[in-house]
C-alpha cells in the first residue's frame, strides 16, 4: 500500500514539475527556456544516473561518461542509417549502452574504490580511443558529422526547440520516477546495505557482483538516453562526450548539489550550468572563476547545496522538538 | 539507515530541489524578452578564447573587431551599426552548439560568424541547418564542410582557406623544387589525428601527381599537443630523406622545429610545412632556420599590395601583434557581408544570402585583388596562395611564389569528382 502511494506521490510532483517547465516554455515562448530545459534534463539524467552508483551503491566511476557518449552515437548512427524511427532508436541505443554496461561492469565491480574508479576511468579512454581511431564509422576527432535527421513520430518533431525542451523534460521526469523507485525499492536498500556494510551484506546472503552489476547497467543505461539527448540537441556526436572531463563535469554537479539527498545531482546540475552559462558570456577566464566559487562552495559548506539545506534544517526541527 | 528510505525526507526534498530550481531559473534568464525596436545587426561569433588554440580565436575577434568598427564609424548601414556578441567555446564543440543556438534563440541574432575550428565549425554548421541562420564560417577548412553536397545548405558559407586548395597548391610548388634539385625521397611527420592524415594524404597525392618520381619512404605520426619530439625526429634523421612534409601547426610546430634544429635535420633534408609561415609561429621559433619551404598562412608582404600592409599595420598598432590566418579570414568575412548589406539594403537572411552566393569583392588578400564566394558551393576562392622560404629575422619569408588558381580550380574538381561529389 505505502508503494503504491508513494509511487502516486512522485508521478504526481513530476507531472506538477513538467507543467511548471511547459507553461514558461509554451505559455510565455521564451526560447532561452528551451535551451536551458535541454540542457538541465540532459546533464541532469547523467549526474542522476552517476548518483545511483556514488550516493546509492558507493561505487565511485570516472568512466560514467563513457555510456554518456555511446548513447550519443548510437543513436546518432541509428538515425543516419536511415529506416529508424525516433522512439525505436531511443530504445535500441539505450540497449546497446546497456550492453556495454554489462560487458564493462562484469570487469569493473568485482573491484571497488579506486581500483573500480580507475577501471571505469581506464574503460572511457579505451572507448574514446576507439572512437577517435574508428574515423569511418564515427568520424574520429570531428564527430558525427552530417546532422541526425529526426522525423516526427506521434505528432512530436524534434527539430522544434519547443518539441525538443518537452520531450526532454518528460525523459528527464520519468527517468527520476523510476530512479526513485529503483532507490526506494528493496533493490535499492540492498545497494544501500552494499555501500554501508558489504561483508554484512555477503553475511545475509546477497550476492555484491550482481547487485552491484545491476546498479551499473540501469546507470549505464539512463547515461545513454541522456546522451540520446544530447545528440538530439547538437544533431551530432562528438568524442568530448566520452572524455573524462564529461564525466568529471558529471562528478562535480553531484558534489555541488549533495549526494545523500534524492535530487541532490539535478539543485547542482542547475548550478552547475547556469554558472557555466553566465561566466562563459561575461569572461574568457571560465575556469580561474568557476574554480573559484566551487572553492568557496567546498569549503564554506564541506557537502553539497542541498545536503547543506536538508541537514540544516533538519538539525532546527530536532531543536524544537 | 539512510535518509532514502523516508519519504517525508524525500518528499520535502522534492519541494526544495523545486524551489531551487525556480530560483536558479529566475536568475539564469536575466536577458529575456529584449525590445526589438531600430536595433543594431547583431552578429554572435562563438569563438575559442581559451586553452591552446585561444591566440588564434583571439586574432579572428580582434580583426572582426576593427572591421566592424570601421563599418560602424562610417555610419553603418544607413545608421544601424553592427554589434558583435562574442562567447568562448573553449574549443569544445557541444559548447560551441550549445552558445550558438543561445546567440540564435535568447539574443536574437541576425546572422552567426562562425570562428571555431573544425569540429566546433561542424557542430555549429548542424545548429544553423536547423535554425536557417546566416551563417559564415571564418576558420574552418575542412574541405568537405563545403564540397560534400550534402553538407551544403543556403544559408552557410566558408569565408576561410580550404586543405584541398592548401594541397594542390603545396603540392605543385613542391613538385617544382622536386624537379630542379631531383628530391625524390620524402618523409612525412604530421599530427595523427584527421586533419593530419586528411591533409597530408592529399598533399602527397598532388606531389605524385606533378612529380611521379617521387617515392615517400616513411612517416610519423606525433601525438596532437605532444611535448617531445625526439622519437620522431630520431626516425625522420635515420630515414635520411632528402625532404620532409608536415602539417603541422602552432606550438606542436614550433616545438618540433625547435627540437629537429638541435639534430640538423634541416640540414640534411629540405623541410617543406604548410602552416609554417603565420606570425604566432615565425616569431615564436628562437632561431628560425634559414631555407625552409613554407605555405602562407598570413603575410603581411604577401600579396604584396598596399591594402595589406596597412590592415597588417593598423591590427598591429591596435593590439600590439601581427594578424594571423584566421585574422585575414575574419576581415575578409565582415568585407563580404558589409558589402551584401549595402547591396540588399536590410538584414533579411535569404536576400544576402543570394547576394553572397557568387560575390566578387576586391581585396587586399586575392591572389589578383579580389577574392569571390563562389556560387556553386558557397565557399571562398581567388585567396592569395604562395610559397615561399624563411629567413630568421622580419618579413621572415621572402622569394613567395604565388601558386595558380587555373590549376587549383582544375584539380579540386576532379578531386570533387573522384569523391563523387561533383
Amino acid at each position: 500500500m505505502r508503494t503504491a502511494l508513494s509511487w502516486r506521490g512522485d508521478v504526481l510532483v513530476a507531472a506538477l514539475a513538467f507543467v511548471a517547465l511547459a507553461v514558461p516554455a509554451f505559455a510565455l515562448g521564451v526560447s532561452s527556456v528551451h535551451d536551458f530545459a535541454v540542457r538541465f534534463a540532459i546533464f541532469g539524467l547523467l549526474a542522476m544516473s552517476l548518483n545511483l552508483l556514488i550516493g546509492t551503491t558507493g561505487l565511485v566511476s570516472f568512466g560514467h561518461a563513457a555510456f554518456f557518449g555511446s548513447g550519443a552515437y548510437a543513436f546518432g548512427l541509428l538515425m543516419q542509417s536511415g529506416g529508424w524511427s525516433v522512439p525505436a532508436a531511443i530504445l535500441a541505443a539505450m540497449a546497446f549502452t546497456a550492453v556495454l554496461a554489462l560487458a564493462i561492469g562484469t570487469l569493473c565491480v568485482r573491484l571497488s574504490e579506486i581500483y573500480f574508479a580507475f577501471l571505469t576511468l581506464a574503460f572511457q579512454m579505451l572507448i574514446h580511443s576507439l572512437v577517435i581511431s574508428w574515423v569511418s564509422l564515427t568520424g574520429g576527432d570531428q564527430g558525427l558529422m552530417g546532422g541526425v535527421p529526426k522525423p516526427p513520430f506521434l505528432g512530436i518533431d524534434l527539430g522544434d526547440a519547443r518539441h525538443l525542451a518537452m520531450f526532454s523534460a518528460f525523459c528527464l521526469l520519468v527517468s527520476v520516477v523510476a530512479l526513485r523507485q529503483i532507490v526506494r525499492s528493496p533493490f535499492g536498500a540492498a545497494l544501500r546495505m552494499l555501500r554501508d556494510n558489504p561483508e554484512r551484506a555477503a553475511f545475509v546472503g546477497l550476492s555484491i557482483f550482481r547487485y552491484r552489476l545491476a546498479a551499473f547497467v540501469i546507470a549505464g543505461t539512463f547515461a545513454g538516453l541522456a546522451g540520446v539527448l544530447m545528440s538530439l540537441y547538437v544533431s551530432g556526436a562528438f568524442p568530448t562526450f566520452l572524455y573524462w572531463t564529461t564525466s568529471g563535469e558529471a562528478i562535480f554537479m553531484i558534489m555541488l548539489g549533495g549526494i545523500t539527498v534524492f535530487l541532490g545531482p539535478l539543485v547542482g546540475t542547475a548550478i552547475f550550468l547556469v554558472l557555466n552559462d553566465r561566466i562563459t558570456n561575461i569572461t574568457e577566464h571560465h575556469g580561474l572563476v568557476m574554480g573559484s566559487i566551487l572553492l568557496v562552495l567546498v569549503l564554506g559548506l564541506r557537502k553539497g547545496l542541498l545536503d547543506f539545506v536538508v541537514d540544516a534544517w533538519r538539525e532546527r526541527q530536532e531543536k524544537r522538538t | 539507515m539512510s535518509q532514502h528510505d523516508r519519504g517525508g525526507i524525500g518528499r520535502r526534498s522534492t519541494l526544495a530541489a523545486g524551489a531551487a530550481l525556480g530560483a536558479a531559473a529566475i536568475a539564469g534568464f536575466p536577458m529575456i524578452a529584449r525590445g526589438q525596436a531600430r536595433q543594431p545587426i547583431k552578429i554572435g561569433m562563438p569563438t575559442i578564447l581559451s586553452g591552446r588554440v585561444a591566440q588564434l580565436g583571439v586574432s579572428s575577434r580582434n580583426a572582426v573587431m576593427m572591421e566592424v568598427e570601421r563599418f560602424n564609424a562610417a555610419g553603418g548601414l544607413d545608421g544601424r551599426p553592427i554589434e558583435v556578441i562574442v562567447r568562448d567555446s573553449r574549443g569544445v564543440p557541444a559548447e560551441a552548439a550549445r552558445i550558438a543556438r543561445e546567440m540564435i534563440t535568447s539574443d536574437r541574432v541576425d546572422l552567426i560568424f562562425d570562428a571555431e575550428a573544425s569540429a566546433g565549425g561542424f557542430a555549429v554548421h548542424e545548429v544553423v541547418r536547423e535554425t536557417g541562420t546566416l551563417t559564415l564560417h571564418l576558420n574552418s577548412e575542412t574541405s568537405s564542410l563545403t564540397a560534400d553536397p550534402r553538407q551544403r545548405f543556403w544559408n552557410a558559407f566558408r569565408v576561410a582557406r580550404q586543405g584541398i586548395h592548401d594541397s594542390i597548391a603545396g603540392g605543385a610548388y613542391a613538385a617544382e623544387i622536386v624537379k630542379a634539385r631531383n628530391l625524390t625521397r620524402w618523409m612525412t611527420v604530421s599530427p595523427d589525428y584527421a586533419y593530419g592524415r586528411d591533409t597530408t594524404a592529399e598533399f602527397v597525392e598532388y606531389l605524385k601527381a606533378f612529380a611521379p618520381n617521387v617515392q615517400v619512404i616513411g612517416e610519423t605520426w606525433p601525438r596532437l599537443f605532444q611535448p617531445d619530439y625526439t622519437e620522431n625526429v630520431t626516425r625522420l634523421t635515420q630515414g635520411r630523406p632528402q625532404a620532409i612534409y608536415s602539417c603541422l601547426w602552432a606550438g606542436d610546430l614550433v616545438t618540433f622545429v625547435e627540437q629537429a634544429s638541435l639534430y640538423g635535420l634541416f640540414n640534411q633534408s629540405q623541410f617543406f610545412g604548410v602552416n609554417l609561415a603565420d606570425y604566432t609561429t615565425l616569431q615564436q621559433i628562437k632561431a628560425l632556420p634559414r631555407g625552409m619551404h613554407s605555405g602562407n598562412r598570413y603575410l603581411k608582404t604577401f600579396p604584396a599590395v598596399p591594402g595589406n600592409l596597412a590592415f597588417a599595420e593598423e591590427y598591429n598598432r591596435r593590439y600590439q601583434t601581427f594578424p594571423t590566418n584566421w585574422a585575414w579570414q575574419s576581415a575578409t568575412a565582415v568585407s563580404l557581408l558589409v558589402e551584401a548589406l549595402r547591396k540588399v539594403g536590410g538584414t533579411d537572411p535569404r536576400q544576402l544570402a543570394a547576394a553572397l552566393k557568387g560575390m566578387t569583392i576586391d581585396s587586399p588578400f586575392g591572389a589578383d585583388g579580389k577574392v569571390t564566394m563562389r556560387a556553386e558551393d558557397q565557399t571562398l576562392v581567388g585567396y592569395a596562395i604562395g610559397w615561399g622560404t624563411t629567413i630568421s629575422a622580419d618579413p621572415f619569408v621572402e622569394n613567395m611564389t604565388k601558386a595558380d588558381w587555373a590549376t587549383i580550380l582544375r584539380h579540386e574538381q576532379d578531386w570533387k569528382r573522384s569523391k563523387g561529389w561533383a
